[in-house]
């Protein structure tokens, strides 16, 4: 029973950070095909920007998550004007922007890694204590990462279907064409898909540094995950997304328990790869229909 | 001039000059260097083949040159199999790998194809990583596949011993053998029967499908006979360093090669060796900036893909346009 | 003739590999229900789409009641009250009908006048207000097709262009769907209507214009075309 606790708790947790990272690159394929894999660098960029503004600027814990958040934001908004945009008008969209953001993601990674160096840094924004349930021992800062995520999550689904921006934004994602033809300007739509998938990004990579620690590196895993989940959940396809990745949260959980931490993600993939093959487009995906 | 003749010409005009480089210019160093070269060369050639003539967007790449090139090290540690057998062994191993991989992945779409083949390469990383069971303690505690440390001492080609002084000449020149074949099979994959199906496949996919061009065959096809210039590549790397760990699967040589193909152009015959040369060379001569060096390597590639995103053959191409049309007006 | 809507003059557009329309020439008139005809290919949807922003304009003017439009974005244009209901619909299939609806009147800020325009067209198109809370990706065939026109209406704007609108239908459906255009042709709406299925269209229209490969090839109202058997074979095989 108490071991059952503790992998639903650290689970919920685990699953909880990587919706959060999940939803910006899921809301970015869905709206214009784009895989960013900058994404891990943006995770990483908030986790420090965090940092540096509560250690180096003194600010207060929540102002330097909404500074982490604008920062990130803004780095969405580069990689809009300076990348996407002009791939766009380009041929082979899907690929180019697929290796045009593996380069940034690169170049951010090492800017973190010149300015911060490469060895962990513990992150300041957290809260000590416990809750105990039964035999349980449950730090305080997972209850509030849960909280915290459940929050955003929330948001952002009362911002995609309740506000005309978010009406915007799905009906870009379900037709582009369409979306066009209803008076929608798509340019501002992935702009501020791209911004917002940054703000989320930031806020991810704050919430997983404050239970490990910040590397320059400590992006590239998260995102791996968060691919996988969209993966899992079909491409583009945010609340699947949602889903899947507090199940696979839990899944991590529980083989991290069962076959120990070596092999947690290689059955993960495992089972990803036996879903995709059941289901190529994913458990919530549909096929496109290729007209010939 | 038709293109095969073009490529001929090329290929043997490269192969002259390579040949007398070590006589010409013996220094150690860069005999050395050139070596490390052609092994990169012949693992973006063959990269080139599944991303620009397969179209199949895989970065398990590097994967599975670690596949040949663990397959060849273990071969040698554990069954004693000397390493001019080991190696093409560990290409045929790398080709199995390369067809599991590829049942796996290969009927999925484009973008799916590359989170999993990453996700594929990085879950072997971890497995080798994070393992430190001893498998044996012959010399020392030394889990399977050699943990974070790697895997040593499991032969070498005899060229050592055959030329004490002069073996990494004898190296260039297996590393040149090797390229020149992995060229020649280049080659004669993207203006054969294969390139041509994928070149239907590309440009009127209805008709090729109606003629029985089954994609996810051909795809299967290419993915794996490159997978075995690849293991073999893998396989002279160890032999060549003596030594094989889990660096191979690190992000920044992942980017490096990358960089290799966008900035030569990828689909085309010889951009990805013009781009392995430049980023070697490049490499050398910003050796001082070495800090800067993965900051640099993402702007070359982001800026490459979205300027030119048909890399340095691309300028070539348009330049002999040019010329073609300058000439046909002079006439 | 009443003063036009809409003109293009010497208008040459396609896609990026392949110039569709050559040169053409069109004005609708305020008011009234133009048609155009031709057969499949001929770049009868490559106009539509030219007009609405969609494809760029290579050579040639496009103009809005004597105001330019080409040159502009799809989103601009349609603020100019250009709207095109494109063929097969392009539903948005997650979304109910009432968000459907809504996604039409995108442009519209005033709560009150989406208000009234939700209660035109429910009044015109009863079988929506019933349905609006189902997703649009159930409805069936003839459900699609008036829930497409019903999102053109929402925006309210000048010119409504139908792509094929009775495409894939059933001839009872078809007769409910240019019904339907006709009350909006007579309640006055300037309406741009492109059909492969010329005989729907011929009593209908004020005015009717063959395209063939990319050029209009005649222009005449029904009864013309009707007498012209010469034109009805070369270009329609009927």
């Amino acid at each position: 029973m108490d071991v059952l606790i503790q992998i639903i708790a650290s689970g919920l947790t685990l699953g909880a950070m990587y919706a959060v990272a999940t939803i910006g690159l899921s809301l970015v394929y869905g709206s214009l095909n784009m895989l960013n894999m900058a994404h891990g660098a943006l995770l990483t960029l908030g986790g420090y920007i965090c940092y540096a503004t509560i250690t180096h600027l003194g600010f207060h814990p929540a102002l330097a998550l909404i500074a982490a958040a604008l920062v990130c934001a803004a780095a969405g908004l580069v990689i809009y004007a300076f990348a996407t945009l002009p791939l766009l008008r380009a041929e082979n969209f899907e690929t180019n922007i697929f290796i045009a953001t593996i380069g940034i993601g690169s170049i951010i990674e090492n800017l973190m890694l010149k300015s911060f160096g490469p060895y962990p840094i513990p992150q300041p924004l957290g809260i000590s204590g416990q809750v105990v349930i039964g035999n349980v021992h449950i730090p305080v800062q997972n209850i509030l990462i849960l909280v915290t995520a459940l929050t955003l999550m929330a948001a952002v689904a009362f911002l995609l279907q309740k506000t005309r921006t978010g009406r915007a934004i799905r009906a870009t994602s379900m037709n582009r064409e369409a979306a066009q033809l209803m008076g929608v300007r798509v340019g501002q739509v992935y702009a501020q898909v791209l911004a917002l998938s940054g703000a989320l990004a930031a806020v991810s990579g704050i919430m997983i540094s404050s239970i490990a620690t910040l590397t320059p590196v400590m992006g590239g895993d998260p995102m791996l995950k968060a691919f996988i989940v969209c993966v899992v959940a079909g491409l583009g396809n945010v609340y699947g997304a949602v889903i899947a990745a507090i199940v696979l949260g839990l899944l991590e959980a529980a083989t991290q328990y069962v076959f120990g931490v070596r092999w947690s993600f290689a059955t993960l993939l495992l089972l990803v790869i036996l879903v995709l093959i059941w289901r190529p487009y994913g458990l919530f995906g549909r096929g496109q229909v290729v007209r010939l | 001039m038709t293109g095969i003749r073009r490529d001929i010409l090329i290929g043997l005009a490269c192969l002259l000059v390579a040949v007398l480089v070590p006589i010409l210019l013996g220094g150690r160093y860069i005999v050395t260097q050139a070596t490390v070269f052609f092994i990169w060369a012949i693992v973006v050639v063959q990269w080139n083949l599944v991303l620009g003539i397969g179209g199949i967007f895989s970065l398990a790449q590097m994967a599975l040159f670690a596949t040949g090139a663990y397959a060849t090290a273990m071969l040698g540690f554990y069954l004693k199999v000397p390493m001019l057998i080991a190696i093409p062994l560990g290409g045929l191993v790398t080709v199995a790998a390369s067809m599991i991989i590829g049942l796996a992945c290969l009927r999925l779409r484009g973008p799916y194809v590359a989170l999993l083949t990453l996700a594929i390469a990085q879950v072997m990383f971890v497995l080798i990583v994070n393992d430190t069971a001893c498998f044996t303690n012959s010399s020392g505690c030394m889990p399977l596949f050699g943990g974070v440390r790697g895997i040593g001492q499991f032969g070498d080609l005899g060229l050592r011993a055959l030329f004490p002084t002069k073996w990494y000449v004898a190296h260039y020149y297996v590393a040149l053998s090797l390229l020149a074949i992995a060229v020649v099979f280049s080659i004669t994959v993207i203006r054969g029967p294969l390139g041509l199906a994928f070149k239907a496949l590309r440009d009127s996919p209805g008709y090729a499908l109606s003629r029985g061009i089954s994609r996810f065959k051909y795809q299967l096809w290419i993915f794996a006979v490159s997978a075995f210039f690849t293991g073999i590549a893998g396989g002279f790397y160890a032999v060549h360093f003596r030594v094989i760990g889990p660096t191979v699967f690190s992000f920044p040589l992942l980017l490096f090669l990358i960089a290799m193909i966008v900035v030569g152009g990828m689909g085309s015959i010889w951009g990805p060796i013009i781009g392995a040369a430049l980023l070697m060379l490049a490499d050398e001569g910003m050796k001082e900036f070495s800090d800067y060096r993965n900051i640099g390597l993402g702007l070359l590639v982001t800026l490459f893909v979205i300027l030119w995103p048909r890399g340095l053959a691309g300028w070539f191409e348009r330049l002999s346009l040019l010329r073609i049309s300058d000439s046909q007006k002079n006439t | 003739m009443a003063e036009p809507a809409l003109a293009l003059k010497a208008v040459r557009s396609g896609y990026a590999d392949r110039i569709v329309l050559q040169s053409v020439d069109l004005t609708v008139g305020k008011g009234e229900l133009t048609a155009i005809i031709g057969p499949n290919g001929h770049g009868k949807s490559t106009l539509l789409k030219t007009i609405s922003g969609l494809l760029r304009v290579r050579e040639g003017e496009i103009a809005l009641a004597g105001e330019r439009i080409d040159g502009l974005r799809p989103d601009e244009i349609v603020e100019r009250g250009v709207i095109h209901v494109p063929q097969g619909d392009l539903l948005f299939p997650a979304m109910s009908i009432n968000e459907n609806l809504m996604m039409g009147a995108y442009r519209t800020r005033e709560a009150a006048a989406i208000a009234e325009r939700l209660e035109k067209v429910f009044a015109l198109l009863p079988k929506l207000k019933d349905r609006r809370n189902q997703l649009a990706g159930t409805l069936s065939g003839g459900e699609r097709r008036m829930c497409g026109i019903g999102r053109g209406l929402m925006a309210g704007g000048d010119l409504l262009m139908l792509d094929e609108p009775s495409l894939g239908l059933a001839p009872i459906v078809i007769d409910q769907i240019y019904e339907v255009i006709l009350d909006l042709r007579r309640a006055g709406s300037t309406i741009l209507v492109v059909e492969e299925n010329a005989e729907r269209i011929m009593d209908a229209a004020d005015r009717i214009h063959l395209l063939d490969n990319g050029r209009f090839a005649w222009a005449g109202k029904g009864p013309e075309l009707m007498a012209s058997p010469q034109i009805i074979e070369a270009y329609l095989g009927a």
